[in-house]
């Protein structure tokens, strides 16, 4: 019943937000939604923690594996997090004149149905249900990425709109390839699980076809390179919370139906097939990111290529398989939790030093001490600084790889020092050194921090204690798939 | 509708295509996209009569209505209102989009492909020719610089696949495909504002000469 709620209230306070011509009203009831979402992610992921999958209602439409319960529980934490801090965020913007009471409005309606169309994708018991969910995140953000109504947004959003919509139609044929299992005259609705059982009715050259469309269309989403041509764009015109969401929970669910393919298509002509296919895009994601970071000029640019590189490291992991698995898993979460506080301390840095080029922002660290601090804990988390989480899962998913694939473990080693060596020459630019006249010192409101800090200290504890709930999870995640 | 009908109406679908990627005015390629879409409901109708499900026949009226009419009204209605009487160019010159066009259309009918396009066994030309509009449309949208001939490339792409999926057996049930068609309706009307906002902000439709993202 709780994924019903969730779904239930969101699309109701998207309503209200439409209707509603006071601003209070839409932040307060956009709030408790993001609020009662999460309580009710983690009732969702207890729960199928407690019972391997959990299958709301007559199950037609909702299942929920232990994958889809870690992606629920990441959705709920970051949808919170970056609510509280769009309120603030948007406030301030108001107060700046740079947007008015409309687009706030435009804004929040659209949030709740990102939400509520990520929460559907994440969910649903049918791929071709999940897919038209995906392809609703894609018309829900594309107003988002444009929200400011510049030429340079309405440009990444178009390329965001076609390029994903290409992909996702790639996508969907390589979604229809795998029906091919079943007689779909008789077969009713499809489930995932339906999908699976008749894998080995599926020819195993068309379980190739179909992941590798599969793959293309929603890696586009998930931005594995050379399908990421839009991901800069899109990250750097967004509103820094939205750019958020995008990197921490879209990418991942992306992730999960591919990884849902994966499962499927391993069944008809075992592993080696996908694994290569995700170790490939993942060492050219990691390589490609970390070339083009180093001489990254602006920072929400420099955060995007950060998500390109990510999104490769956990196709490496995901490819290696075994404990690789098992680290990219919990890469997942770390990555999704570090993002929020990047993405929301570089809104921060913007609404300070009104540039999101590198080179106007300097001696943040005397301007706004506490985002500094926030940004560059950041920094070394995602970069794989000890002690942090990201540290072990990277090393993790590297030693798995040694085994079998040495050469590509090495090079994304060298890659991924690469990456940190980039982050530290611009977080020292930028953090260091005078600050531009003009720019008084002071740090941002409380609720522009907070949702940060909270991270943070979720990233320290799970750096070194993963709940039981959580590690039961992630270990069913590692069996099933 | 016997095997050659079948086959006469894929044809049309390809040729719609192959206009669509020649064609130098906007009006002509939406109304192309029209016939087109016409053709799709045509053979999605034909497909009902083997089914006789009922929900079936109001997805098909609402992808008619959808495509056949408010999509190329909407289009009509912009290129009046912007006066983009003519398409953006393409990138590549006409005798080598010709040439492409027969490559992609060769490679959809060879016997690499043979595993998709014998998912039926008799379907096969139909399969082939479905194929090769999904191959020509994704060129359409490559190869064209005009926001609006992306566009319609994505939608010819959609219909392309619909197609494939008819003659595969794919269709999905009437409930889920009343969800697809409600998705594309949702993309044609944001699309369609993006359009507007593209103009206001640029001026011009052609997509080579946006270039505000370069910092």
């Amino acid at each position: 019943m709780e994924i019903f709620f969730i779904i239930t209230t969101l699309f109701i306070t998207a309503i209200i937000n439409l209707l509603s011509k006071r601003k209070v009203i839409i932040e307060v009831v956009s709030v408790i939604s993001s609020l009662v979402s999460l309580i009710l992610s983690v009732v969702v992921a207890l729960k199928v923690a407690s019972t391997g999958i959990y299958i709301p209602g007559s199950g037609r439409f909702f299942s929920i594996d232990a994958l889809g319960g870690i992606i629920v529980l990441v959705l709920g934490l970051v949808g919170f997090a970056t609510t509280i801090y769009s309120v603030e965020y948007l406030r301030q913007e108001v107060h700046k004149n740079v947007i008015g009471f409309t687009r706030m409005k435009q804004y929040f309606i659209l949030l709740n149905i990102f939400f509520l169309a990520m929460f559907l994708a994440a969910t649903s018991s049918n791929p071709i249900f999940a897919w038209i969910s995906i392809e609703a995140t894609t018309l829900s953000t594309a107003f988002l990425i444009s929200f400011y109504d510049k030429p340079s947004a309405i440009e990444g959003a178009w390329k965001y709109l076609i390029i994903n919509s290409i992909g996702l139609l790639l996508g969907f044929f390589g979604t229809l390839l795998f029906f091919t299992s079943i007689d779909l005259s008789s077969a009713g609705l499809v489930d995932w699980h339906s999908l699976a059982i008749n894998a080995t009715h599926l020819d195993p050259l068309l379980a190739k076809i179909a992941f590798v469309f599969v793959l293309i269309g929603y890696g586009t989403k998930v931005g594995l390179v050379p399908m990421h041509t839009w991901k800069p764009d899109a990250y750097s015109k967004a509103p820094a919370p939205i750019g958020a969401l995008l990197s921490s929970a879209l990418l991942p669910i992306a992730f999960v139906i591919i990884l849902r393919y994966k499962a499927i298509t391993d069944m008809v002509v075992g592993p080696l097939f996908s694994q290569r296919l995700l170790i490939t895009f993942g060492i050219l994601s990691i390589a490609v990111a970390a070339l083009i970071m180093f001489n990254a000029k602006n920072y929400k640019r420099l955060l995007a290529y950060s998500s390109i590189e990510n999104a490769g490291v956990m196709a490496l992991g995901f490819g290696f398989g075994g404990l690789g698995f098992f680290a990219a898993t919990l890469h997942l979460i770390y990555h999704s939790c570090v993002k929020v506080v990047l993405f929301l301390s570089s809104g921060n840095l913007l609404l300070k030093y009104n540039s999101a080029k590198i080179f106007n922002v300097k001696g943040t660290l005397k301007v706004i001490p506490i985002t500094s601090v926030l940004f560059i804990t950041g920094f070394l988390i995602v970069t794989g600084v000890p002690p942090f989480g990201m540290f072990m899962t990277k090393l993790y998913i590297l030693s798995a790889g040694m085994k079998d694939y040495p050469f590509v473990s090495l090079i994304a080693l060298f890659f991924l020092s690469l990456v940190f060596v980039s982050f530290l020459k611009h977080v020292t630019a930028m953090f260091f050194g005078e600050k531009p006249e003009g720019i008084k010192k002071g740090d941002n409101n409380i609720w522009l921090l907070i949702p940060q800090i909270s991270m943070v200290v979720i990233i320290i504890i799970l750096s070194f204690y993963l709940p039981p709930f959580l590690k039961t999870l992630i270990n069913e995640v590692v069996l099933q798939y | 509708m016997n095997l050659l009908t079948l086959q006469f109406l894929s044809e049309i679908i390809l040729l719609s295509v192959i206009f669509l990627l020649i064609m130098k005015k906007n009006f002509s390629a939406v109304s192309f996209y029209s016939l087109q879409s016409l053709v799709v409901v045509i053979i999605l109708l034909n497909s009902f009569f083997e089914t006789k499900e009922l929900l079936m026949l109001l997805v098909i009226f609402i992808m008619f209505i959808v495509k056949v009419i408010i999509a190329p009204l909407f289009f009509i209605r912009l290129i009046k209102k912007y006066a983009l009487s003519f398409s953006a160019s393409t990138y590549l010159s006409t005798p080598i989009t010709l040439i492409i066009i027969t490559i992609l259309v060769f490679i959809a009918h060879s016997q690499r492909l043979l595993p998709l396009t014998s998912i039926v066994a008799n379907h096969q030309i139909l399969l082939s020719l479905a194929l090769s509009s999904m191959f020509l449309s994704l060129f359409l949208i490559v190869n064209r610089k005009g926001a609006l001939s992306q566009i319609i490339g994505i939608l010819s792409f959609e219909n392309s696949i619909v197609v494939f999926a008819v003659f595969a057996n794919l269709e999905q049930s009437a409930s889920l495909q009343l969800g697809i068609i409600f998705d594309i309706f949702i993309w044609i009307m944001i699309a369609s504002i993006f359009i507007s906002m593209l103009y206001k902000h640029f001026g011009t439709l052609n997509v080579s000469s946006m270039k505000k993202l370069k910092d």
